[in-house]
Parts: C-alpha cells; sequence; structure tokens
C-alpha cells in the first residue's frame, strides 16, 4: 500500500486532501456525516479577531457548473474560535489549520500571535478573500502581501501558509515565500458578478463575489502549475476539485497537497471520496509515495 | 443525517407548474424539517432544498414549483430514476399541544402537509394564485380546511390573510411568501397568538458549514438551514 502522508511546509499531514476555509465551517456539521480527521487537514473558516457578522444576504448566486459567493467572513471571532471550535476539534484528532484575515498588517500579526497561543496546527493566511477588501484583495499586490507576511511571520510560531487569489501572480507569490511563507494555497475564488436582469442591479449588494466550483478549474489548474515552477516552497492546490481525478490533475502540476471546498456542496462525502479515491490510485498504480507523481506535468 | 440515493416511486404533476415527488424507501424526518435533492451531475451545480411534504414507511415525498433549471430537472423525473438526498435537515416545526393553525401560501403548503397528519386536529389554512391543488388531502388529516384563491377559483376570493383569523389558537404555523409572512406575524401579534414560520433561502451547503443562507434575526445573522427552517416570527427582521 502507498504512504498517503504528505508534509506541506511543516506540517505532516495523513493524506493530501484538505477541507478549505469558508466550505467546512468548523468541522462540526459535516462531522455529522463523517469523522473529519479522516481528512488530511480542515481549514477554518475565515477567522478575525474580532467578531464578524458578514455581508447582507443575497450570499450565493449559482452560475454554469460554478457559484458566486459573498459571505463576508462572518466568524465568531478568533477567542470564541479558540474557546468553543477548537478544543472540539483537537478532540477529535483533526488537523487544524486556522484562515485568518485581518485588515491591516497590524491586525494579522495580532491574530496570528493569538492564534499560537492555542493548539493550532498551521496558519493560513487569508490575503484574498474577495468579499470584504476596498479595492481588491492584499493578494494583488506583492508589496502589501509583503508587508503582511512579514508581520505574521514575527508572530507565527507554527507553520504558515499564504491563501493567494488568483490575480495574484507570481510576482506575490515570490513576495510570499521571501518573507518566510512556509507554503502558499492558491486559488481563492475568482472575483466575479452577476446581475439581476429583472431590476437591472447587481445581485450582491457588493457588486463583486468570489466565483469557485468546477467552472474554475482549468484555470486554477494553470496558476497552480505556474507557481509550483517557479517557488521553491510547495503550493497547496485549490480550486474547482470535485473528484480524486481533479486532485491528481493538481497533484501532477506540482501541488503538494489539495484543498476540497465547493465539492463539499455538492456531494457532503466529496472530501472523503477523494481521500478514497486517491489511495485505491496508489494501490492499482503501485504508487510509494506522492513524490513519485508530483510535478510529473513539470519535467 | 444521511447521504443515500433514493429511487423514484412516482413523479406527479398536481397543477400547472407543480409537481409532487415520491421517493421509495424508509427515511427519516419530522415535520417542517428539509432535504438536499438532486437529480444531476454538476450542471447545476447545487441540490435543491425541499420542504418534506409527507414520509411512512414506504417512502417521501415533496411538493415543489418548476422555477429555474434544478426543478426543472427534477420535473422529468420518471419512476426508478436515482435521485441524490442529504437530509433530514433543519429543525423542523416547534411541537407544541393545543390547537394549532397552519397557514400556507402557495407552494408554502410544502411543509405543512406531514404536520397536519402528525398534529392530527390542526386548522388549515391555503391559500392560491389561482385553482387550488391538494385541498382534499389536507381535508383527510386536517380538522378543518378552509381555501383562498386570487382569482376565486375553487376558493374564497382572496389571499389566505383574508381568511385566517388567529383567535382561538395556541399557536400558528406559517410558510409562504414573505408579504404574507409578515403580514400574517402583525395579525399573530395582536392576538398574542405565537406564529412560526418556516422560510426559503438559497442554499448551498445545507448543513450550516457555508454561511451562505443567511436571514436577519434579532440575534444577528441566522443560517435558515441550520438554525431554521422555522423561526419565532417574533425573531425575524422582515425588511433584513
Amino acid at each position: 500500500m502507498g504512504d498517503m502522508t504528505v508534509v506541506v511546509g511543516g506540517l505532516r499531514l495523513k493524506n493530501p486532501v484538505i477541507a478549505a476555509a469558508g466550505t467546512f465551517g468548523f468541522g462540526a456539521e459535516y462531522g455529522e456525516i463523517y469523522d473529519p480527521a479522516r481528512l488530511g487537514a480542515v481549514c477554518t473558516k475565515g477567522l478575525t479577531l474580532r467578531p464578524r457578522d458578514g455581508n447582507p444576504p443575497p450570499r450565493l448566486h449559482e452560475t454554469a457548473c460554478g457559484l458566486l459567493n459573498s459571505i463576508g467572513l462572518q466568524n465568531p471571532g478568533i477567542d470564541a474560535f479558540i474557546r468553543e471550535e477548537l478544543p472540539r476539534m483537537k478532540e477529535q484528532g483533526i488537523t487544524v489549520i486556522a484562515n485568518v484575515w485581518g485588515d491591516s498588517p497590524a491586525e494579522y500579526e495580532q491574530a496570528v500571535a493569538r492564534l499560537c497561543d492555542s493548539p493550532v496546527d498551521a496558519i493560513e493566511l487569508n490575503v484574498s478573500c474577495p468579499n470584504v477588501s476596498q479595492g481588491g484583495p492584499v493578494g494583488e499586490d506583492a508589496r502589501r502581501t509583503a508587508r503582511v507576511v512579514r508581520r505574521a511571520r514575527r508572530a507565527c510560531t507554527v507553520p504558515l501558509w499564504v491563501k493567494l487569489p488568483p490575480a495574484g501572480g507570481i510576482a506575490v507569490a515570490r513576495a510570499a515565500q521571501e518573507e518566510g511563507a512556509d507554503a502558499v494555497s492558491t486559488v481563492n475564488t475568482f472575483r466575479g458578478m452577476a446581475i439581476d436582469i429583472e431590476t437591472g442591479r447587481p445581485v450582491f449588494a457588493n457588486v463583486v463575489a468570489g466565483l469557485s466550483g468546477p467552472a474554475i478549474k482549468p484555470i486554477a489548474l494553470r496558476i497552480v502549475y505556474e507557481l509550483a515552477g517557479a517557488l521553491t516552497i510547495p503550493v497547496v492546490g485549490i480550486g474547482g476539485i470535485s473528484d480524486w481525478r481533479d486532485a491528481l490533475e493538481f497533484i501532477m502540476a506540482g501541488a503538494h497537497a489539495v484543498q476540497v471546498g465547493t465539492a463539499n456542496f455538492v456531494d457532503p462525502l466529496a472530501a472523503v471520496r477523494i481521500v478514497a479515491g486517491l489511495e485505491r490510485y496508489m494501490d492499482e498504480k503501485g504508487i510509494g509515495n506522492w513524490e513519485v507523481i508530483r510535478g510529473s506535468a513539470q519535467r | 443525517m444521511d447521504v443515500v440515493e433514493a429511487r423514484v416511486a412516482s413523479n406527479v404533476r398536481v397543477a400547472a407548474g407543480v409537481f409532487l415527488l415520491k421517493l421509495e424507501g424508509k427515511y427519516s424526518a419530522a415535520p417542517g424539517q428539509f432535504y438536499m435533492v438532486r437529480a444531476w451531475a454538476r450542471d447545476p451545480l447545487l441540490s435543491r432544498p425541499l420542504s418534506v411534504f409527507d414520509r411512512d414507511e414506504n417512502g417521501i415525498s415533496f411538493l415543489y414549483g418548476v422555477r429555474g433549471r434544478g426543478t426543472e430537472l427534477l420535473s422529468r423525473l420518471s419512476p426508478g430514476d436515482a435521485v441524490g438526498l442529504t437530509g433530514p435537515l433543519g429543525n423542523g416545526w416547534p411541537q407544541r399541544a393545543g390547537r394549532i393553525a397552519l397557514v400556507g401560501g402557495g407552494l408554502g403548503i410544502a411543509p405543512l402537509y406531514y404536520a397536519a397528519k402528525i398534529l392530527r386536529n390542526a386548522d388549515v389554512y391555503l391559500g392560491f394564485a389561482d385553482a387550488p391543488y391538494l385541498v382534499d388531502e389536507f381535508a383527510r388529516v386536517a380538522a378543518r380546511v378552509l381555501v383562498s384563491s386570487e382569482t376565486g377559483a375553487g376558493g374564497t376570493e382572496g389571499v389566505v390573510t383574508d381568511i385566517f383569523r388567529p383567535d382561538g389558537y395556541d399557536a400558528c404555523y406559517a410558510c409562504g411568501p414573505l408579504p404574507m409572512l409578515a403580514a400574517l406575524d402583525r395579525v399573530c401579534r395582536r392576538a398574542e397568538v405565537p406564529l412560526h414560520v418556516s422560510l426559503e433561502a438559497r442554499m448551498a451547503c445545507g448543513v450550516g458549514a457555508c454561511l451562505g443562507c443567511a436571514v436577519r434575526t434579532v440575534h444577528g445573522y441566522a443560517r435558515v438551514c441550520r438554525d431554521g427552517p422555522v423561526f419565532p416570527a417574533s425573531e425575524v427582521i422582515w425588511d433584513g
């Protein structure tokens, strides 16, 4: 049997399948269907220092093979997470990656410091939420990204991943790497929009919303391929991964691990089905570990 | 909560653009709960949240209107076809004793039938835009059924709030368009009759993880799928 484990930017995972931030809550809901500890890790809902209400409804709009969302980081705040959610997650044996957003470099630093006093296994800096920032997410700008990662790195004593938007390009990813990120995860949702043709107005109060789902997979795969070829730190592939074949494509593009997001909504068992599919693939092909095929498309 | 594949027993058109889908098998549900339903691969992407219309030892049924691509695909299902089910989901109607009024507008009648069946002695008020449907079915399980129709076809001409008086009831459970529910809230408040409303929202996950189906309440945003779909009307912010 092949070895499913993988080490990603200082974090050891039992398999390369991670539940993506914002799609899995804190694991309690899907925990009623299967044990989230079967996944490589769970990324928490995006956390902020203070609780956030999130955006006004509507927050969802379905598109062809995709989903626009404008949740706006509704979350109970880091302290409530540490007090009420994290103990249960750790008790269940879940590898916990805390996804964090701040509205300034100082706030990122404070948030990271707070989380590093808790038993989270890693931190994923969210510099790519399309639904909260004015003038585009920090992660679309290399200098702003560098500032945030520098401050966060200073406070961070656990593996630090940086979740990048699709529009950041190699320059932003390199900036994260140079400032000491242990890994980058990409892509967050694409900035998209929809218009209500009855009213002639944008569907979402914020106009722009984040597009996810199978519709974005080929573009996400291309971005992961490019970053994996340009960086020395690991890349975690995200974007429209629906089944084990999609996951395999991202690994072959060079990803050390993958995150499954919108697919959880399509099939609540999607993430564990991907784990099972990858296991079967390893066995059938007689592959001993992920290094055998990781980045095969780069060679 | 289970994720299962069910088989279509029947899929009957009960009115223009309204279908009753029955699935074979034993599925649990409390009155007012719902399932995420799908009968397609990735297009449309999401499942559709459908209230449980009825259930028994042999099957479960859902009443739905054809509104978009998803429900249009559901309407084409034939006996024997496969349907993906996740559920039961949501909180369902509260379990209260006493005289209960069930008030439904249009497809809002969907989560009321199973409630009427379990309650046994409820009065049911059904409002339709045009010709009523499933009235005989409701009559078999309810103490009394009163019907309104905006065109006057098959019922008292008007809307359901014209035929419903809250006096004498210990509670009222309602589902329908927001303006109807807001109007009921005003009427029930005046009569001091507790009103519980089942809300509808676009949903992605259906289980409470994505926070997409937020509705404003006096306690802040609540998840229709998890904290609801049934809410005390006094907690809902109608213009939210």
